[in-house]
């Protein structure tokens, strides 16, 4: 018997965005990556077409982490140490964009600085030609004061400086504004105030093309399915035509999946629990696939594994026939 | 409609501070203001009193009963605080707010109610929380809240179901069903039981100076579907004119013609539609995107009259 199968078509799409500038656009980036554009949900190709595939990020840090677990910095080894080698290594390991994470303080225990800043963010410019976000170290005044340092540095690059939030973004939007680069606005998994910070960041004047959002999501166990739901229901009013939710979506399956037990933790967990290495990098890669699935463009990731494991997800979620 | 003034309420900070001073001359003046601005009965609020309610609620009963002959509302979880209360009432036939469909709740306090000869709102809310379909919770009055009234012999006219309003800010899915729930459980009995709710807590977590509209515009929605009596502001003189152009059916005016197009719709089943409003008129713009968000067709935030229609 045949069946038809019922098909959406919906009236709004999903923003284009572009990060990253070549020296033709104003900047030095080898490339760009361009995400967004989705007219139908997620994978849904036999609606309509998936304009641009969702990208992957490696995070890296300005200085060697103190609290990543030793897994991750076994695995990138002395990399770890300097930003420029670990955005080489990182890109080597097949990223196609970067996070750059500041940190509060440096390595000696005082609040990192401006200059320093500047001078991790202009070493990883000057070691890869990948697009870059800059993430500071969540703290609203020192995000603004590093951020703003970093934004006009490096004038013209496209980049996506993060975090706007709802006490703090004038400042960064502003930078951005000034400067030629985009921001990401995170809310903690609210549809209502996802919304309403992307309604304030619009009014500053920010072109609707320079605004990523992060929703935040959760790692698999731990609130995951309240992070998808958000996401469903932000891409959801997107495709109905909502043009402040109309964003792609950056979310921090790393970041998310390296703080659950299941990765953190190496000793004094049952042993059916097997491998720790294997088991850290599946909740990573589960969790990726997971916020893929329920419509993220840009999935920022810390181990090289996961981020084979999640191409090769995401390859397969690709390749099914367009019959829009 | 029959309002319950909802203004002698303990989040507010200054009913909080004279009830620590048991300031008589306050509540007595909050409660002619409301009973003069139309309040029918007035909620009185003043939560749950675990270490002193049976010594409160009788002194509000005699403060307020001094200077108003309306029915009065004890809102409360109380019960022993609401008796103590409801010895002292000597005017008219007082409501309690609420019972629960939850088994505790459902199992006392209906005996209080008729050993009283109160009303009592009995709110469709089970021990597992408040539904979010209209169907499930018209299922709770019609298998749990209305057979209690009937195995105690309780009169059906005198219990008054509350479908429960949550915010459009952050329960935003509640909102249309909401709806569908007070037109459907007009159908649970005949007569029919009577049907309230509070109103304002469909803004809750709005900023303030979007509460009045959203209250008003759900208002004459609650309207399209039979809404007879709510706990609401009475002092809110835009929510009281909406309802009254509603009630005269009042076209007099570009507003009121839409308010009355959008009862109209809501009651046929149908939705407002951008050609039934004056999108130049800012007033019939701010009333459609209030629809729309309590429709849920229009995520909610705070800026939404902010946002650019995109009809």
């Amino acid at each position: 018997m045949p069946v038809d199968i019922p098909k959406d078509k919906w009236p709004g799409a999903v923003r284009t965005i572009t990060l990253g500038a070549t020296p033709a656009e104003g900047g030095t980036r080898a490339r760009t990556v361009t995400v967004g554009g989705e007219k139908a949900l997620p994978y849904m190709h036999f609606e309509a077409e998936m304009p641009y595939r969702p990208v992957i990020a490696l995070e890296i840090k300005d200085r060697r982490p103190d609290d990543w677990s030793p897994l991750l910095l076994e695995e990138w080894g002395e990399a770890a140490s300097d930003p420029a080698s670990w955005a080489k290594a990182a890109e080597a390991a097949g990223a196609d964009l970067l996070v750059l994470a500041l940190s509060l303080t440096g390595a000696d225990g005082q609040p990192t600085t401006p200059a320093a800043a500047v001078a991790a963010a202009k070493a990883v410019l000057a070691a890869s030609g990948l697009p870059l976000i800059v993430f500071g170290p969540g703290q609203a005044e020192a995000d603004n004061t590093l951020l703003l340092a970093v934004a006009e540095a490096t004038k013209g690059e496209r980049l996506a400086l993060g975090i706007c939030e709802d006490k703090n973004y004038r400042t960064i939007v502003a930078a951005a504004l000034a400067n030629d680069h985009l921001v990401t606005a995170r809310t903690p998994m609210d549809v209502n105030l996802a919304k309403q910070l992307n309604i304030l960041i619009s009014d500053m004047g920010l072109p609707l093309d320079r605004i990523l959002m992060d929703p935040t999501t959760g790692a698999l166990g731990y609130g995951i399915e309240y992070g998808y739901s958000v996401m469903e229901r932000l891409r959801l009013a997107a495709l109905q035509g909502d043009a402040m939710t109309q964003f792609p979506m950056i979310v921090t399956p790393g970041f998310e999946a390296w703080k659950a037990k299941e990765a953190k933790v190496g000793q004094g967990v049952p042993a059916e629990w097997g491998n720790w290495r294997e088991r850290a990098i599946t909740w990573e890669t589960l969790t990726a696939v997971t916020l893929l699935e329920s419509g993220a463009d840009i999935v920022v990731l810390r181990h090289p594994e996961s981020v084979r494991r999640v191409r090769a997800a995401i390859d397969d979620l690709m390749t099914a026939p367009v019959t829009a | 409609m029959y309002i319950i003034g909802e203004n002698i309420h303990i989040i507010s900070q200054r009913v909080k501070d004279a009830l620590a001073a048991k300031d008589a001359r306050f509540f007595q003046e909050l409660a002619v203001q409301q009973v003069e601005a139309g309040a029918q009965a007035l909620d009185l609020n003043l939560g749950p009193r675990k270490k002193d309610g049976t010594e409160v609620f009788p002194w509000i009963v005699e403060t307020v009963e001094a200077v108003v002959d309306v029915p009065l509302s004890f809102d409360s979880t109380n019960l022993e605080g609401i008796e103590a209360g409801l010895k002292k009432v000597t005017k008219a036939q007082p409501i309690i707010n609420s019972t629960s469909a939850e088994e505790e709740r459902l199992e006392k306090v209906p005996l209080v109610a008729k050993r009283y000869n109160t009303r009592l709102i009995a709110l469709t809310m089970g021990k597992s929380g408040i539904p979010v379909s209209a169907d499930e919770r018209v299922n709770i009055a019609l298998e749990k809240l209305i057979p209690r009234a009937l195995e105690i012999d309780f009169p059906i006219s005198d219990l008054i179901i509350d479908p429960l309003v949550l915010t459009v800010s952050g329960c935003q899915e509640y909102c249309p069903e909401l709806i569908e729930a007070i037109r459907t459980l007009q159908f649970a009995w005949d007569p029919p039981p009577p049907i309230s709710v509070g109103l304002s807590n469909v803004s809750n977590a709005v900023p303030r100076e979007n509460r009045p509209l959203i209250n008003r515009v759900y208002c004459v929605m609650l309207m399209g579907v039979g809404l007879k009596m709510m706990i609401a502001d009475p002092l809110d003189e835009a929510l009281k004119e909406a309802i009254r152009i509603v009630e005269q059916r009042d076209a007099s005016t570009p507003v009121g013609r839409l308010y009355l197009t959008l009862h109209d719709r809501v009651a046929a089943g149908e939705e407002l539609t951008v050609d039934d409003v004056d999108m130049s008129d800012p007033e019939q713009v701010a009333i459609w995107k209030t629809v729309q968000i309590l429709l849920n067709k229009v995520i909610y935030a705070d800026s939404y009259l902010q946002q650019a229609t995109t009809a």
